[in-house]
């Protein structure tokens, strides 16, 4: 991919990120409608519920398409694009293969299947290129595994023209098309930064609480172990599937991670090595943004984590009074940040401050920069 | 004579026992639905009433709003939190809330109307990340004491790598399980934030409340261990039946399910009362106790009972027996407008009943929305209450009744039945069988029935249907169907 491609690329992934929260809704979607010229790259998920996230997406006739598909679910799923009209003929081939399908992707061999991806396990994700049809049209996409066909499916438009309301295409599946009509705000208030939702969140206990501080910036606070545990930018969360149903389903996050806390408890006291417990108090929000109250060994700390004004990081600003011996605050190589503070001294990746430094000190974390291709 | 009853028996199983049709209470009782603010998803999980007359009220996407019943106005004074289901006001600027991960006090500090503190009052409790584990309550005793119930966790999912609390495998059971602390257990949280194990053996107590005297209750629902869904009276240190929770006992290190059934059983306190289920209650929710003073109609001191599964509210008649409560309950309302999902009750300053229903999108059946029952005045026929006697039961109705069809022994049929405890889900009706009359007698005032019955056992539920009873001005009852919980008999 030459640079130019890979610009594009970069520009319709954060397209489709920030497409996201104006799609909030009950189901899981994105309704990709940004179109390109020459290259166009298409990012969708398999997720949980047997269903993609983007369930309808637009390419231009005789366009470059680099389409990767991502299996966030925890089963496998594959994707096989098929002549328009030829959706549930390519389903039933694919059942009627047997006990061969596993072995074949379950893609039947048909003239109709014009692109495939791979059957892909749970975390996988693989892409291909084609160049669309010069024929526009409606090019039904779908997951062949048995029992997913029916439901797991979308539509690529090859088209230069407009798309129907989601709501009322045919061509999507009906669930995720009804879910279109409440996809309105999910709450009677404005649905906006800066907010906080406490939810089940990936990679945290099941104490969490997101924050969104910006457009572009949020982060998942640990209520269970009173720590901040990663970062991410391009969104906020997708929550509607947790609030359905039963509330088994956790929140995904609408972005991208760059920065995962990988040293364990940060604070430390008299010694790098002494992790206080900790006990969390609630927090207070000040212009909607939350001040964490929490306890180490006894001892109260307040932090309050806001937006970098550059958009690339975080402040975490402490007051932390009442102590008698140093504070330390670890960090690791690997977390995905560099980081500047505002007192204390950094000892192999460690800032040490004394009592008085530690009523009052920030530590700001900066999205290192993304390695080029 | 007893084939002769038999027969009449069929017969009116066959027709039917006359009762009033449901669309008949609005004589009575009127249900009023309440408008909710655009972009609410109204799946209510708490409602209290604060001192100046405002209703406060949880939804399943975190947010607390307040509602001004004299301007219909919404506000909203906190979001963001995590499956609340259980909200009390402490002040017109304060309330505690129940969501999932702790109990949270929320204060408008700056007096915006917006709550800015968000203080953890206790997390002291485990979280395994089954999507089960519900927390409820509080309930607030008469000294300002704070209760709360904790799920038991799902047997259909498991439990993260990542939890809160300690793990413990000897309560990761079959069935429904207690792996982290005190899941399955109701908690007396103290005022530094400490909790108290108070009582154990809960498998989904979505419901606590005080009565007027101080006392606690407890729905339960049916499921493992559960034959049918119970209201059961709180005491500290009790066990009511679901095993799992009994590991988080100080000293008790075997897998619960290890007991004999015997010994389970010879432990658990029994409920005050049973809701059969099918008959009366899929999925019984909060009891509140009617502490209006009359203006709710003629049921004072009573406590009522939501219902999820079906468009209803109970009523629930308790009496002491041996130190120990034991009752009736008798459906209350049915239908008349109000909708399913009746998951939160509070009466009102007016003295009308509040009701947050809930659903939960395609998670249990119910609907959205609060909507509250108006007493219009007037006396309803109905059994104001039902008590045991030496050989049967007393009937106390709230209007003299018609004393033809009141003495008519035939009018009065009983059957008893229990539920099985064990591990299965559910129980049938185990047992089931009738219990001949063997003698009415009417008080002078014709408001009270003393039925003698052939046999009195401990054990069963004694279901009533009285059939054809009327007020003395033709009302036919409102509700003929009673099912008294016989744990103790009176000498």
């Amino acid at each position: 991919m030459n640079k130019d491609a890979s610009w594009h690329a970069v520009c319709l992934l954060l397209l489709f990120c920030l497409s996201a929260p104006s799609t909030f809704g009950p189901e899981p979607q994105a309704d990709i409608q940004t179109v390109a010229k020459d290259d166009m790259v298409i990012e969708i998920k398999a997720v949980a519920g047997l269903q993609f996230d983007a369930v309808r997406f637009v390419v231009l006739p005789g366009a470059h398409v680099t389409l990767r598909l991502n299996n966030v679910d925890d089963m496998s799923h594959n994707l096989l694009i098929t002549a328009p009209g030829s959706r549930e003929a390519v389903v039933r081939a694919s059942l009627d293969m047997g006990a061969s399908g596993p072995g074949q992707d379950y893609a039947p061999n048909l003239p109709e299947v014009l692109w495939s991806l791979p059957l892909l396990e749970p975390g996988a994700s693989a892409f291909i290129t084609f160049t669309a049809p010069e024929q526009e049209g409606v090019y039904p996409y779908v997951c062949t595994v048995p029992g997913h066909g029916s439901v797991m499916y979308g539509a690529m438009y090859v088209t230069n023209e407009a798309l129907p309301p989601l709501a009322e295409d045919p061509n999507v599946p009906p669930r995720q098309a009804a879910a279109s009509n409440t996809a309105a705000a999910p709450h009677p208030y404005p649905y906006q930064p800066p907010t906080v939702q406490r939810t089940f969140m990936p990679d945290a206990s099941p104490a969490a609480v997101a924050t969104w501080l910006t457009d572009d910036l949020s982060y998942c606070w640990d209520a269970g172990r009173s720590m901040l545990r990663y970062a991410w930018r391009g969104g906020f969360i997708e929550n509607a599937a947790h609030w359905q149903g039963k509330g088994e389903e956790i929140a995904q996050v609408v972005g991208s991670v760059f920065y995962r806390n990988e040293a364990g408890f940060p604070l430390r006291i008299g010694s790098p090595d002494h992790v206080p417990d900790a006990r969390f108090h609630g927090y207070r929000l000040h212009e909607g943004i939350p001040t964490y109250h929490y306890r180490i060994d006894g001892v109260d700390v307040f932090e309050r984590i806001t937006a970098r004004p550059e958009g690339d990081g975080l402040i975490r600003t402490f007051e932390i009074d009442g102590l008698e011996e140093s504070l330390w605050f670890a960090t690791s190589k690997t977390d995905g940040v560099t980081y500047q503070a505002s007192a204390g001294t950094w000892i192999n990746g460690m800032l040490q401050l004394g009592p008085a430094q530690a009523r009052r000190f920030t530590v700001t974390m900066i999205n290192q920069e993304p390695a080029l291709p | 004579m007893r084939i002769r009853l038999q027969i009449f028996s069929v017969c009116l199983l066959l027709a039917g026992c006359a009762s009033r049709q449901p669309e008949a209470d609005p004589p009575y009782y009127t249900v009023e639905t309440i408008d909710l603010p655009e972009g609410l998803t109204a799946e209510t999980g708490g409602l209290d009433f604060m001192p100046d007359g405002r209703l406060v009220a949880c939804f399943n996407r975190g947010e607390v709003m307040i509602y001004d019943p004299e301007t219909g106005q919404w506000e909203l004074f906190a979001h963001g939190l995590h499956d609340p289901l259980g909200v009390k006001a402490v002040d017109n600027n304060e309330v505690l809330v129940m969501q999932r991960p702790e109990l949270t006090r929320l204060v408008d500090e700056d007096g915006d109307g917006r709550a800015d503190l968000y203080e953890t009052v206790t997390d002291q409790f485990g979280l395994s990340g089954n999507y089960h584990e519900f927390a409820y309550g509080p309930a607030i005793g008469p000294d300002g004491s704070l209760f709360i119930g904790l799920n038991a966790a799902s047997s259909n999912a498991g439990v993260w790598d990542e939890l809160r609390g300690e793990y413990n495998p000897l309560g990761h059971t079959v069935g429904m399980f207690s792996a982290v602390p005190y899941r399955g257990w109701i908690l007396k949280v103290n005022s530094d934030g400490s909790v108290e194990p108070w009582a154990s053996g809960f498998r989904s107590p979505n419901g606590l409340g005080f009565d007027n005297e101080g006392n606690l209750f407890a729905t339960d629902n049916q499921g493992d261990w559960v034959g049918t869904s119970k209201l059961f009276h709180i005491r500290k240190d009790q066990f009511y039946g679901h095993p799992a929770s009994l590991v988080w006992e100080s000293g008790f290190d075997v897998n619960p399910l290890s007991l004999p059934l015997p010994v389970l059983d010879k432990m658990r306190s029994r409920a005050a009362v049973l809701f059969p289920q099918g008959d009366l209650a899929d999925s019984p929710t909060e009891p509140v106790v009617d502490n209006t003073g009359g203006r709710f109609g003629p049921f004072a001191g009573q406590l009522f009972v939501g219902e999820m599964g079906r468009a209803r509210i109970m009523r629930v008649m308790l009496e002491e027996v041996d130190d120990a409560y034991q009752g009736a309950v008798v459906s209350f309302l049915d239908s008349t407008g109000l909708r399913l999902g009746n998951n939160r009750l509070v009466f009102g300053p007016d003295g009308s009943l509040w009701v947050g229903q809930t659903e939960r999108k395609n998670g249990w059946i119910g609907s959205e929305g609060i909507q509250r029952i108006v007493w219009n005045g007037g006396t309803p026929i109905e059994v104001q209450s039902m008590n045991l006697t030496p050989t049967g039961f007393e009937l106390l109705f709230t209007r003299p009744v018609d004393p033809d069809s009141a003495r008519e022994m035939s009018a009065y049929r009983f059957t008893r039945y229990y539920y099985a405890y064990h591990a299965q889900y559910g129980s049938e009706q185990m047992d089931r069988q009738p219990v001949p009359v063997t003698n009415v007698e009417l008080s002078p005032n014709r408001r009270r029935v003393s039925i003698s019955l052939s046999r009195l056992v401990p054990g069963y539920i004694y279901e009533l249907e009285i059939c054809g009873v009327k007020a003395a001005d033709g009302s036919p009852l409102e509700h003929n169907r009673l099912f008294y919980t016989l744990s103790r008999l009176k000498s």
